[in-house]
This record gives C-alpha cells, sequence and structure tokens, in this order.
C-alpha cells in the first residue's frame, strides 16, 4: 500500500490511526533487535492516536493523520531522546519540539520513535553510533549508509510510515540510496533547522525519507515554509507540488562525465539505464560540466569541521553530564580536531578562507550548470556500500560523499529514487535541482519510480 | 536596553526577576536552539549611540555576527555572538572612538555557589572601543561620565543600573607591556582601577621588573587588579560568521530614518546653550548633564531671563532634586509652574530667598506658585496690609519720619526695609517705599 492510500484508507475509517500505530509497534518488536534502527520509542504513540482517531471522527485530520513518524535522533522531539547517537548527550530529553515536529503533530502525524544515526550526524555508514550499527533491510550484513542510517532502515522495512532524516553532506540521500527508499534534501533555508541538533550549520537540512515519491512530497509540504522565529531562511511561506505525474517530457536533464570518472562502473551501469528511460520518456539529454567537483569534498570537510567544532562547544561537561571530547567516538573526535586546528588564527586563512573559497566556486559551477538544464541526474553514492563491521580508512569513508557534498556547499536541492541493483543491492539515482526547484525534481523522481515499477 | 533579548524574545529585566526565569531555549542555547533575527531596536540602538559619538556607520555592507568562542560557565553555547563594527571612527570631547559593535551579554555566574543565572544572557551590549589616549585616571573618568551622558541622552542604556554598564580598562606606562584590566561595573571602579594599576606597574619598573602584556581582574571588594588565569586570555577566540544568522546590512534609509529621531548630543548641546542664550559653561554644563533638565532649561529660557534661568538651575534647582535624590526626568512640576515662579523672581515680586523656598516646595509638593507661596505663608501682603505695616513702621520710628521731613531723603531707604522687614520680606520693596513716600508726604501737607 503506497503512502496516498494508506492515508485514504485511514480517512475512510478501513484503517485506524490505532491500529497503524498498533502495526508498526509490531515491526518493530519484531525487527528492531536485529536492525537497531531506533534507539527509543514514543511510549505515548497509542494515546496520541487515540487523540488522532477521536479527531478523524470529528472531520479535523490533517494532512498526516494517522501516519507514524520516524524521527532522527538529532530533532529535539519534546520527552523523547535526541541523543544524536552520542554518549555525550545519552541522557538529554529534549525540552521541546524542534519546529518540524510542531507541525508534524499539527497534522495528525504521530511520532513513532527516535531513529538511529552516525554519531552526531558525522559518518556515512551507520556504524558510528555510540549504541551500535543498522542494519541494511534491504542488503542484510551491509551499511544502511548514513548518517540517517536508522531512519532509511525504519522506512525500508516499514517499520513506519515516513521518517526525518537531516542531510549535511548526503546524509539522507546516502542512506536512501543503500537501502532502497526515497529521501529528499530541500533547499538549503527551506526547511526550519530550530530544534536540530548542529553539525554544520550552513549545510544542514531536514528533509523526508519515504517508500514512495508521494510520501516524500507530504511530508515536505507538512515540514517546508518559513519560520517566523528562525533567522536562516528562505522567504517561502508553504511549498505545494500540485501535479507531480506530469512526465518528464520536454524537460532538459542534465548529465556529467564527472560523475562516472568517480563512480565504480556497476553503478553508473544501473545509471545510465534510468537515463535512458527519461530519453525514452521525452526527456532532452544535455551534458554538463562540472569541473571542480571532486574538489567539493575537501573543502566541505574542513567547513564543517570548523562548524561543528562551534557546535559542540556547548558540550562541555557542565550542563550535559558529559563532556563531548571525553565520551565521543574517534571519527567526531577528529572532526572537532580538525575543526579547532584549522579556526585558530595562524590556519584559518590557509586552510578554512580555502575552503570557503572553493565553496563558492563549488556553487557557481553548479548553478551555472542548472541554467542550462531543469535537473541534473547521476549517481548517489560512487560505491557499493561495505559489508558491516569492515575497517575503513577517514578517506575511504569520506569517499562516499563525492557526489552528494556539492549540493549542500550549493544550498541546492537533490532527491534520490531507486534505480536499480548491483549484486541485490539498492543503487539510488540522484536528481539535483536549482534552489526551490523540488517541484521539478520530484517531478523527474516520481516518472523514475513509476517507470520502475512498471518494469518491475 | 530593549525590552526583548538580542535573538529571542525573553525580556531583559533580568535583575527583576528570579534565577533562570527570563529564559528561553535560545538563550541557553539548548541543543538545537537557533537565533531569531537579530533585535531591531537593538541595531537601531547602536546606530543612534555611534551617530551621537560621531562615528561613521557602516553602511550598505554585511556586516557579520562573529561567535568568540571561549570556555567558561556563564558561556551556554560555549561562543558569544558579536558583530563586526557597525560604526567607526568616532570622537567624543577630544578622545577618538575606534569603533563600536553589538554582542549578547553572557549569564551571570557564581563561582562560591557555582550557580549560573541565565536571564542576563543574550541581552543586547553596546560595545563602544576607544582610542588611546587619555593620560590620565583623571581623563577617563570624565571621558567615562561625558560618554554615560551621551548614553542616558538616548534613552537606550540605563547606565545608572548596576552592572549595565562595565568597562574594561587598558594601562600602558612607558616601558612596560600594555594591561587590560576587566571586571569593571562603575566610574568609580574604572578609576580606582587605574590608579592602582598605575601605582603597581610604575612600582614595577622603578624596581626594574618587566611589566609584562596580560589581562587582569578587579576586585572591587578589594580595590586591587589581580591576574586573571592565563587560559582565558591567551586563548585563540576562533572566530567565524555565524552560520545561522544573516549579517545585518545598515542602508543609508535606517540611518536618516534614526539622525530624524534623534537628539542633539549632549556635548554639542552643552556647547549651544552657553552661546545661544550667554550663559556661563560650568551652568552649561550642569544643565546638559540631564536631558529632560536640559529641555526644561529651554523652555524655562524662552519665557525668563535666560541668565537667571541658568543661575537658578544650576546653583538651585540641581542642588534641591539632589537633595532629595531625583532626575529631572522624575519631577512631578510642570515647566509653566517653574516659569511662572521664576518669573515673581525676575519681575522682584517676591525675593530670592522665598523663590528659592518655593522652589523646594515646588520639587517636593508641586502647586501652582501663587498658592505655594500662600502655604508658605509668603505671598506678597495684600494692599490693606501693606497699608498697616507701613501705618506701623512710621508709627514706631518717629525720629527718622521727622529726619525725613526735614529733608533727608535718604532715611526712605532705612524705612522701606523696615516696611519689608515688617512684612516678613514679603512685601516689594519699590512697592513700599512708593507708599511709604506717598504717606510721609501726606504727613509733611497735614501734619500728625
Amino acid at each position: 500500500m503506497g503512502t496516498l492510500e494508506k492515508i485514504e484508507a485511514i480517512r475512510n475509517g478501513e484503517l485506524s490511526a490505532t491500529e497503524n500505530v498498533e502495526l508498526a509497534l509490531e515491526r518493530i518488536r519484531k525487527l528492531n533487535g536485529k536492525l537497531n534502527a531506533f534507539l527509543e520509542i514514543n511510549s505515548k504513540a497509542m494515546e496520541e492516536a487515540g487523540e488522532v482517531d477521536r479527531m478523524l471522527k470529528a472531520g479535523e485530520a490533517g494532512k498526516l493523520a494517522g501516519l507514524t513518524i520516524a524521527v532522527k535522533s538529532n530533532i529535539n522531539v519534546k520527552g523523547l531522546r535526541a541523543t544524536c547517537a552520542s554518549k555525550t548527550l545519552e541522557d538529554y530529553v529534549c525540552p521541546y519540539d524542534a519546529e518540524v515536529i510542531t507541525r508534524i503533530r499539527r497534522e495528525g502525524g504521530i511520532i513513532i520513535g527516535m531513529t538511529n544515526m552516525d554519531e552526531f550526524a558525522c559518518g556515512s555508514s551507520g556504524e558510528t553510533s555510540a549504541f551500535g550499527p543498522t542494519d541494511n533491510p534491504a542488503a542484510p550484513g551491509y551499511i544502511p549508509g548514513g548518517s540517517s542510517s536508522g531512519s532509511a532502515a525504519a522506512v525500508a522495512s516499514a517499520m513506519c510510515d515516513l521518517a526525518l532524516g537531516t542531510d549535511t553532506g548526503g546524509s539522507i540521500r546516502n542512506p536512501a540510496s543503500h537501502c532502497g527508499v526515497i529521501g529528499v534534501k530541500p533547499t538549503y533555508g527551506l526547511v526550519p533547522r530550530q530544534g536540530l541538533i548542529d553539525l554544520g550549520m550552513s549545510l544542514d537540512q531536514i528533509g523526508p525519507i519515504s517508500p514512495d515519491v508521494p510520501g516524500s512530497v507530504l511530508l515536505l509540504e507538512v515540514i517546508a515554509g518559513k519560520n517566523q522565529a528562525e533567522g536562516m531562511m528562505m522567504d517561502v511561506e508553504r511549498v505545494s507540488y500540485g501535479e507531480l505525474n506530469g512526465g518528464v517530457k520536454g524537460m532538459r536533464i542534465g548529465v556529467s562525465p564527472q560523475f562516472s570518472n568517480l563512480t565504480d562502473p556497476r553503478i553508473t551501469g544501473v545509471i545510465e539505464k534510468k537515463v535512458e528511460f527519461l530519453k525514452d520518456l521525452g526527456a532532452e539529454i544535455v551534458e554538463i560540466r562540472l569541473p571542480h567537483i571532486e574538489q567539493a569534498l575537501s573543502a566541505y570537510y574542513l567547513i564543517v569541521s570548523v562548524e561543528f567544532f562551534s557546535a559542540t562547544r556547548k558540550y562541555d561537561g557542565r550542563k550535559y553530564g558529559k563532556r563531548i571530547e571525553s565520551v565521543c567516538g574517534e571519527e567526531v573526535l577528529r572532526r572537532i580536531m580538525l575543526g579547532s586546528y584549522i579556526s585558530r588564527r595562524e590556519y584559518r586563512g590557509r586552510y578554512y578562507q580555502r575552503a570557503l573559497q572553493v565553496r563558492t566556486l563549488i556553487r557557481k559551477e553548479l548553478s551555472l550548470a542548472l541554467k542550462q538544464v531543469d535537473a541534473i541526474v547521476g549517481p548517489t553514492v560512487p560505491k557499493l556500500p561495505h559489508k558491516l563491521g569492515t575497517r575503513l580508512t577517514p578517506l575511504e569513508m569520506y569517499a562516499y560523499d563525492y557526489l552528494t557534498i556539492p549540493a549542500n556547499l550549493a544550498g541546492t536541492c537533490a532527491g534520490v529514487v531507486k534505480a536499480g541493483e548491483v549484486n541485490g543491492i539498492p543503487v539510488g539515482i540522484q536528481v539535483q535541482g536549482k534552489p526551490l526547484g523540488e517541484e521539478k525534481i520530484l517531478r523527474v523522481m516520481r516518472a523514475l519510480e513509476v517507470e520502475s515499477s512498471k518494469s518491475g | 536596553m530593549t525590552s526583548k533579548k538580542l535573538y529571542c524574545n525573553c525580556p531583559t529585566n533580568y535583575a527583576e526577576v528570579p534565577p533562570n526565569t527570563n529564559v528561553c531555549p535560545i538563550c541557553t542555547g539548548m541543543p538545537g536552539a537557533k537565533p531569531m533575527m537579530p533585535n531591531e531596536g537593538a541595531i537601531d540602538a547602536a546606530v543612534e549611540i555611534s551617530l551621537m559619538l560621531g562615528c561613521e556607520v557602516v553602511k550598505n555592507k554585511p556586516i557579520y555576527i562573529q561567535r568568540k568562542h571561549y570556555d567558561y560557565p556563564d558561556l551556554p553555547s560555549g561562543y558569544q555572538r558579536t558583530s563586526l563594527p557597525i560604526a567607526m571612527n568616532g570622537v567624543l570631547e577630544g578622545v577618538g572612538i575606534r569603533e563600536v559593535h553589538i554582542e549578547e551579554d553572557p549569564g551571570q555566574y557564581d563561582p562560591v555557589s557555582g550557580t549560573v543565572d541565565f536571564n542576563r544572557s543574550g541581552v543586547p551590549l553596546v560595545e563602544i572601543v576607544t582610542e588611546p589616549g587619555m593620560r590620565s585616571p583623571e581623563e577617563a573618568r570624565n571621558f567615562l561620565r561625558t560618554l554615560t551622558r551621551v548614553l542616558e541622552y538616548t534613552r537606550k542604556v540605563r547606565p545608572e543600573a548596576g552592572g549595565a554598564m562595565r568597562a574594561d580598562v587598558n594601562v600602558s606606562l612607558e616601558g612596560g607591556g600594555r594591561v587590560e584590566v576587566k571586571n569593571i561595573n562603575s566610574i568609580k571602579g574604572a578609576y580606582r582601577a587605574l590608579k592602582f594599576e598605575m601605582q603597581r606597574q610604575a612600582e614595577r619598573i622603578r624596581r626594574g621588573e618587566v611589566v609584562t602584556r596580560e589581562t587582569r581582574a578587579y576586585l572591587e571588594s578589594q580595590m586591587i587588579t589581580v591576574p586573571m588565569r592565563t587560559k582565558e586570555f591567551e586563548e585563540d577566540y576562533r572566530y567565524i560568521p555565524d552560520p545561522d544568522i544573516f549579517p545585518i546590512i545598515i542602508t543609508e534609509e535606517m540611518v536618516e530614518r534614526i539622525k530624524k529621531q534623534m537628539v542633539e548630543p549632549p556635548h554639542l548641546r552643552e556647547k549651544r546653550l552657553a552661546r545661544q542664550y550667554g550663559i556661563s559653561p560650568q551652568a552649561a554644563r550642569v544643565i546638559t548633564s540631564e536631558r529632560e533638565l536640559a529641555d526644561l532649561f529651554e523652555r524655562v529660557a524662552a519665557e525668563v531671563q535666560p541668565q537667571l534661568a541658568a543661575d537658578w538651575f544650576r546653583t538651585k534647582l540641581k542642588k534641591v532634586l539632589n537633595y532629595v535624590n531625583l532626575k529631572a526626568r522624575d519631577v512631578r512640576f510642570t515647566p509653566t509652574q517653574l516659569i511662572r515662579l521664576l518669573k515673581l523672581v525676575e519681575t522682584r515680586k517676591i525675593p530670592r530667598e522665598h523663590g528659592e523656598l518655593a522652589l523646594r516646595e515646588l520639587v517636593k509638593e508641586p502647586d501652582d506658585p501663587e498658592r505655594i507661596l500662600e502655604r508658605l505663608g509668603l505671598s506678597p501682603p495684600k494692599p490693606e496690609e501693606l497699608d498697616s505695616v507701613v501705618n506701623t513702621v512710621i508709627r514706631e520710628h518717629k525720629q527718622a519720619v521727622c529726619e525725613y521731613l526735614e529733608g533727608k531723603s535718604e532715611v526712605l531707604n532705612f524705612l522701606t526695609g523696615k516696611v519689608v522687614a515688617a512684612s516678613r520680606r514679603r512685601a516689594d520693596p519699590r512697592e513700599a517705599l512708593a507708599i511709604l513716600r506717598k504717606k510721609l508726604e501726606e504727613i509733611r501737607e497735614k501734619g500728625i
């Protein structure tokens, strides 16, 4: 059952919100022991479902009425723990709701629980959680990708209807790709970050992860739009993506040879087939140039480390019990130390300022490319996921992010939809768009999704 | 002082409420909290202060909010947000103003109990950096007083409220390093800290010791300075532009709007008053010590002779206000009441001393001056009363009356004095003299 069918069923009374929550809790009980996708279950979910059922009867159902939403553990949900999968915030019970949570509740969505993730979203495999790695439901034994590992795994295993992830350098798109689900990183500033625990403030965005494109559209429509209590936002009141089934006929779709240079040929093969599909559907395929895309990676890690260093100064051991440097995992510590080092007075010119210059370059390059086309398609992750527990060097780990990082540096939007499989492991195709170009990329994603379901 | 904090809507009256009640996730830096757009009122205030100090405002250019990182219990996020200069190159009475910028205040940490009160955290703060140029603690004290007056004139800050104005001072003697002293909460404190620090450094230099560049803290209770822990000042603040806040942009229109609403800066007003009304510099200084006092003066000087008004403001009104511990903005009498009182003095309807008594009463229990004089029993005598006083005086000073009748007209002054005294100084001497003369002439004609 697709997301829209489920909403319909709940509206019609074929399925109650309470039954839907029971269903999710049942799946979680059955599967979470093995998958480790959830860190905490909302003990009030049934109660909240009862309330939604009452509202449904009264005809006051919101857009998400009765749907179960999993939330990444770096988003504040009042009364639950936003641990960021870290010992540092192990006992941090959120005193307030993030703005996106307020919006979800207003539309009748039920927060089912808090999902596992890479510690403080520092990681691309889901393995750096202080509470153990998450398994990949679509390819058991392989990493689910990260850092929104638990959210993607929860959606892929139907432990929830929809999920919130966050994306700083690919953290929604990467696990969506590995787990074979839909994920969208919205334009920077489209979705409020109030209540999102920082990794890199100039890059972070909250976005939806869902089993189908309409699910992501629905959740994005609920969470997107200006929040008065927040400075860094686009001047967009609300979004509505209207007709998604319009197809891609006449759309100009960009592809870049630079993608395949960086990517496993088996993945490229899967992606090229989808490009052919788009062509068959009437899209015009245009070759674009992204000559500096490879430089994005190192600039990204410098910027994110400096911002992360700044963001973590509050975990000084005074208010949250444990000083971050004393209890965190090695990837978090590596970034804090790197950030601390390159923001020093004597080095900032050499590293941090340079990184910002590269960022400007990438932004220009990407926006120039996006001027020529409606969307850019390509691989999401350049390599296949490794087996859980395999030891990678940091640089090997960072290499997962080559193709997702540019959208964060440029503040543009991008989404992922499953394109196929290599050896039974899902491979997602990434669709990138202009700032506030969500509608177009969602249309392309929907076309790809419909095409895949037809071809089985 | 704005009513809301710089990056959230919490109130700023931190001293008036129980600890940690004016707080929210934003100003306590809870995980995930993001700042709101900077409070426009705070930016306006900083621009206004800058203009009053004759600074060039940084216009049409992004002014970044920086994060200044350091580790202290009063700092909930581990960094303080501080803007790049919003204005530069000003001058106040000969002291150069290097720059003006906006900061957020940290919370208040009590090292004895180990507790932190975050009520103050996030309250907007304007930092004014001067050029080096003051050569003595006295000069610094004068400058701080002048500066305080400017800040009071804007009504945007309350320097008299405890801790609302703080100073970091720097002392550098020839042959030694520059020493910064922090933790100063008053002008008196700044003066004492400077005095102490100069003596301490001079003593070291005299003994042939080195004065190293360092940061010290002023201990108000002991009136001394002590070294701060080395870590606190040697730290690299690792400034970065705050990614959560758009840079501030001050437009030409903003500056023009603020200029229109702005009042004349006190140091300029002081000079103007002296020039325009021909009053002494001392009087102009006292009159401009408070904006409301100067406003009152200008209203009075439009109707009463300015030099007389200035004299009364400087030597009498200010004294009475000080005595009852009242600010000019808190007086309850109306300008008209004061004008009428001073007119009585100006036209010599009442003697100065009575005017002074009435002034005191005017401040304490405002009323029309005539009624106050009556309340005090100081109203000028009615014609019948004056008449009878004159008669009594003539009766009791036969000798003098004879002398007058014999042609010693100067005796008239003596008798007038007696009449004024007998009326308990309420009688107008000129009026008393006229009546006396008339009566004495009648006597001359008719005989007694």
